[in-house]
């Protein structure tokens, strides 16, 4: 073994073809982390609220919404491509089917939505787990707060804005912070989906998957390389530790009351 | 409390999640019932019934492809993972949660950690330590992983044995029983419960993962389900009769023990998130 100082990071950061690569699989690691944080965030405060506020068939809601969290990755990946494989996905036969030619595609294979519908896949997949944490805490508010609301003529929106939010902030802000540790360590379901390569036009690589790729993967110029991706990981981590105190220190400014 | 009338906005908002919570129904019904379908049925009869029931699938990747191998090894890694991580877990649980000795509350936040950070960040020196030691490739090995990715069982049973009287511990003390009798026969059986909610929540967790195994279980005879289907999905087109009855098999496992124990895995996995 010998020493190449900081040879591996230059390279992921100044080599042409490897910094290409890099920026692009940080840009979707950061483009799903800001879709997770700012749609699905207030899509699992919303469900769990309306299953809270016991809407008909909430207990199956629960259920339900939180079911593909126990699918495993590999089933899911297979759900993917079952719907929206071009030829035989369930996707293009049904549009066929009720006539809407022109919204038929391939899907995974179109550079300008694959990622979007990859992150679709991903939030079905995992929606529920953030959902039960924001519920499990709902259940915490105090019942007197709420109804003091209520007598004093609070509107739906006024309860729910002014009295319950803030009762949220503990859940709220670890599922922010354990959304975005998952969004920066995403690996599963877009190698299934998209294969080592990150699919096409790269849209579907994210950092563990170069990481995975030069690692035990023989991409990287034809061999595999653990001191190359030792130093991917180190990046990864610190991006991590960065985001994670910076997200906790803008909550603690945002909260202090 | 709340309004027990359901308004317009409310019958939109179930209207919605029906539709939502129908995909996961159509996706898994249309997998199992496609799995009874032979190749020539599934092309042209997509999404209906099979016009005949045939197990030829479920033949030709339990046996021909001996995906029984595959199966009994994720029985065998989950089980013998689960057990190994509730006793080396609840052992160090109860140690932190009945001991004050120096460094113990580093040593708690130091587990609490791994909550925030999930395994695939270690991987690489992982990697070596079990290639050094000659781990990889054995269940062994992968044993020792799921049970050293303890944090959030661990968090669940310290949180117990913090709540538990310490009247219970003296008293079986002057009673004259060891530390570890107190373990054995007084602190498990009480905590029967918290048990069984690591236990579900482990179980689909380890049954489900894809990372590990793919990394540390390159053998093909020592593949588990999940790495099993992902090998099938690879040729996707030519197999995907096989794919439907080999993911029916891995999937009925974790859905029964969900549909059973779903109060346990939810609430189980709420509590281990929730901190501060």
């Amino acid at each position: 073994m010998e020493c190449i100082g900081l040879e591996n990071f230059k390279r992921i950061f100044f080599d042409p073809r490897m910094s290409r690569i890099f920026n692009n699989a940080l840009g979707n690691n950061f483009r799903y982390m800001a879709i997770a944080v700012f749609v699905f965030i207030p899509l699992q405060i919303l469900m769990a609220y309306l299953i809270h506020i016991k809407i008909h068939g909430h207990n199956l809601f629960r259920l339900m919404i939180f079911l593909p969290y126990v699918i495993s990755p590999s089933i899911i990946g297979f759900f993917a491509l079952l719907v929206f494989d071009p030829n035989i996905g369930i996707l293009n036969n049904v549009l066929l089917g009720i006539g809407l030619n022109q919204l038929v595609s391939s899907w995974f294979g179109n550079p300008s939505i694959a990622f979007y519908l990859l992150v679709v896949v991903i939030g079905w997949n995992g929606i529920g787990v953030g959902m039960v944490i924001i519920l499990a805490n709902m259940k915490n508010i105090p019942q007197d707060v709420v109804e003091a609301s209520i007598i004093d003529g609070a509107s739906v929106w006024q309860r729910f804005w002014l009295v319950e939010l803030p009762f949220l902030e503990p859940s709220i802000i670890n599922v922010v912070v354990l959304s975005s540790i998952f969004a920066l360590t995403q690996f599963d379901i877009p190698f299934i989906v998209g294969g080592l390569n990150g699919g096409v036009n790269g849209k579907l690589d994210f950092l563990n998957l170069m990481f995975f790729r030069y690692t035990f993967g023989d991409a990287y110029f034809g061999e595999t390389a653990l001191g190359f991706g030792a130093a991917i990981s180190v990046v990864v981590f610190t991006i991590i530790l960065c985001i994670a105190i910076l997200q906790k220190l803008v909550f603690s400014r945002l909260f202090k009351r | 409390m709340y309004k027990k009338k359901q308004g317009l906005g409310g019958w939109i908002a179930t209207i919605l999640l029906t539709l939502y919570c129908l995909i996961a129904v159509i996706l898994i019904g249309n997998m199992i019932i496609s799995s009874f379908k032979t190749k020539h049925d599934l092309l042209f009869n997509t999404f209906g019934f099979p016009k005949e029931f045939s197990i030829e699938n479920y033949q030709q990747v339990l046996i021909k492809d001996s995906l029984y191998r595959n199966f009994i090894n994720s029985i065998f890694l989950t089980v013998a993972s689960i057990l190994s991580l509730v006793f080396v877990s609840s052992m160090t649980a109860y140690g932190l949660a009945r001991y004050r000795f120096k460094g113990r509350q580093s040593l708690e936040v130091y587990f609490l950690l791994g909550l925030m950070f999930p395994i695939q960040i270690a991987i690489l020196p992982l990697f070596v330590i079990m290639r050094t030691f000659s781990l990889t490739n054995t269940f062994i090995g992968m044993i020792m992983l799921y049970t050293a990715n303890m944090s959030f069982s661990l968090f669940i049973f310290t949180q117990f044995f913090k709540e538990l009287p310490s009247a219970l511990h003296e008293s079986a003390i002057i009673d004259g029983a060891g530390e570890f009798t107190i373990y054995l026969q007084i602190m498990m059986p009480i905590s029967k419960p918290v048990i069984f909610t690591v236990m579900t929540v482990s179980f689909v967790q380890i049954w489900n993962d894809f990372y590990l195994p793919l990394v540390f279980l390159a053998k093909r005879s020592l593949h588990t389900l999940t790495l099993a289907i992902y090998q099938y999905l690879a040729n996707f087109l030519a197999y995907w009769n096989y794919v439907f009855a080999a993911a029916t098999l891995a999937l009925i496992p974790v859905i029964i023990v969900f549909l059973i124990f779903s109060d346990q895995i939810i609430s189980g996995l709420a509590a281990g998130s929730i901190k501060e």
